[in-house]
């Protein structure tokens, strides 16, 4: 008995250090979900409120970092659900994006950005946070915390075929944003179309990007 | 450049491509100096965004409350209770085999008695955490009927909760409060709560091929075997009977069997509490 018990506790204390460990990543996921510091912060606590509550009861298997993102996902969207239904929402649909806020409202007196005297990380920042919802979420979830695209399809619930396309139109995206720091005079076209590799880099390298 | 490369290397670079379409890719980047370009700048595209990783800092306080959060959050058993439980439940069992020299209470059988005390455990501590507000019910009913239909297409078998009927002079003595679903050896077990003279008492019911009741003190009573152990100051009884395995937790004297009302509260039932009592 007393040996199950300490498997337990083994096993619960290696799930609260591995969800612990995903605290910066869900915490930028709320940030790229919410664009509002008070709101990420409430999120992030709400989610890993319901992960150790879930957790006390039955140990998640499998695969914790998703387990938790998922918990954050369905969290917001239930959130936003609510609020939409309620009358001082202003008839702001679920899945609309609130004009007001294509950027960070006010960026002033901000010690949770890190890239601010880089103007690169700078740009990255803003050009994601610019981005519609859907192509936001993917792109953080991809490029930033690594997840497959089957993880994705698991943490937003939908068919891995639309989280591809997703994909693919928020790097398209992102790339015309980013354009006047990566690419320079190119803009948002790609390096196709008759480049060679070796004008190809001298572009890359005018821009930034290498 | 054809789109549809355009958009191979994208998904080449993500892991996402396999066997044939993986090998043709890495065969035409060779060959072809435009999709190699192509290639080499997505790579350094997506190495620019992952080394903007984190684009935010978490905020010391959100670390902090989190923290407070993980450090608050109920176990099913707190580590520090951990030998003092197991140092009980030994007492208990050594008390069970002292019992078994002198009366009718048989030695438990010991190769059950992992799964036994697995399910009185967790049905000792699905009733601690219900009673102290941590666990809500998810249906609330006073109908054992709703009760019943609520779990038919929800746990693996076959739960019929018994209604009370009223004999001449006797009221309810029991009041049903509801049930959830808990989680048991990767399947769903009942969890019905009840109060008895505002003093609560839970049944937890799986499959008889899940678990079978063991260890603990053993009674033979009405043709069944029931199990007694005391854990957490809970008196939890469990038996087998027409394939179900039940648990039944309450705080009641001696050995709980006052709860066992629930199921028999005919008064030409209480005679068959009796072989239960101490």
């Amino acid at each position: 008995m007393i040996r199950r018990w300490r498997a337990r506790n083994h096993a619960e204390r290696e799930f609260e250090r591995q969800a612990l460990a995903y605290l910066d990543g869900l915490y930028n996921f709320a940030m790229a979900l919410t664009r509002d510091r008070t709101e990420a912060e409430d999120l992030v606590q709400e989610t890993y409120f319901r992960a150790f509550r879930g957790a006390a009861q039955k140990l998640p298997t499998g695969d914790v970092k998703a387990w938790l993102f998922t918990i954050m996902r369905h969290i917001w969207i239930n959130d936003r659900r609510r609020r939409a239904r309620q009358p001082d929402a202003e008839g702001l649909e679920v899945g609309e994006e609130e004009p007001g806020r294509a950027v960070m409202a006010d960026d002033r007196h901000r010690p949770d950005l890190l890239h601010e005297q880089n103007a690169l990380g700078e740009a990255i920042r803003r050009a994601i946070e610019s981005l519609p919802e859907v192509y936001r979420e993917v792109i953080v979830l991809r490029f930033l915390e690594g997840f497959s695209y089957s993880q994705i399809a698991t943490i937003l619930g939908c068919p891995a075929g639309t989280v591809m396309s997703r994909i693919s139109r928020a790097r398209a995206e992102l790339r015309k944003r980013l354009s006047p720091y990566v690419y320079g005079e190119y803009a948002a076209d790609p390096p196709h179309g008759g480049a060679n590799g070796e004008g190809e880099e001298k572009r890359l390298r005018r821009g930034g990007i290498i | 450049m054809r789109e549809h490369v355009a958009h191979l290397i994208e998904l080449y670079l993500d892991e996402e491509l396999q066997g044939e379409e993986r090998r043709y890719v890495e065969a035409h980047v060779v060959e072809c100096a435009e999709c190699r370009a192509r290639l080499e700048w997505e790579r350094r595209f997506m190495a620019l965004l992952a080394h903007a990783r984190p684009l935010y800092e978490v905020p010391e306080s959100v670390r902090a409350r989190v923290e407070q959060m993980r450090a608050r959050t109920p176990r099913v058993r707190p580590r520090a209770w951990s030998w003092a439980l197991g140092l009980a439940a030994l007492l208990l069992i050594g008390l069970a085999l002292r019992g078994a020299l002198r009366e009718r209470v048989l030695p438990p059988t010991a190769d059950h008695t992992r799964h036994s005390s697995e399910f009185a455990l967790l049905a000792a501590d699905t009733h601690q955490r219900w009673v102290r507000g941590q666990l809500p019910l998810e249906i609330r009913s006073q109908s054992p009927e709703e009760i019943s239909a609520w779990f038919a297409d929800k746990v693996p078998f076959n739960l019929k909760l018994p209604s009370f009927r009223e004999f001449p002079g006797q009221s309810k003595p029991y009041q049903l409060e509801g049930a959830r679903l808990v989680s048991f050896k990767n399947d769903y077990a009942a969890y019905v709560t009840y109060r008895m003279r505002n003093r609560p008492i839970s049944l937890l019911v799986t499959s008889e091929t899940v678990v079978r009741p063991s260890g603990g003190e053993e009674i033979r009573a009405q043709g069944l075997v029931f199990h007694f152990e005391e854990i957490n100051g809970w008196k939890v009884l469990t038996w087998s009977d027409r394939g179900l395995t039940y648990a039944l937790v309450s705080d009641f004297e001696e050995r709980g069997q006052a709860s066992c009302m629930v199921c028999h509260p005919g008064a030409n039932e209480q005679h068959k509490l009796e072989e239960l009592r101490r």
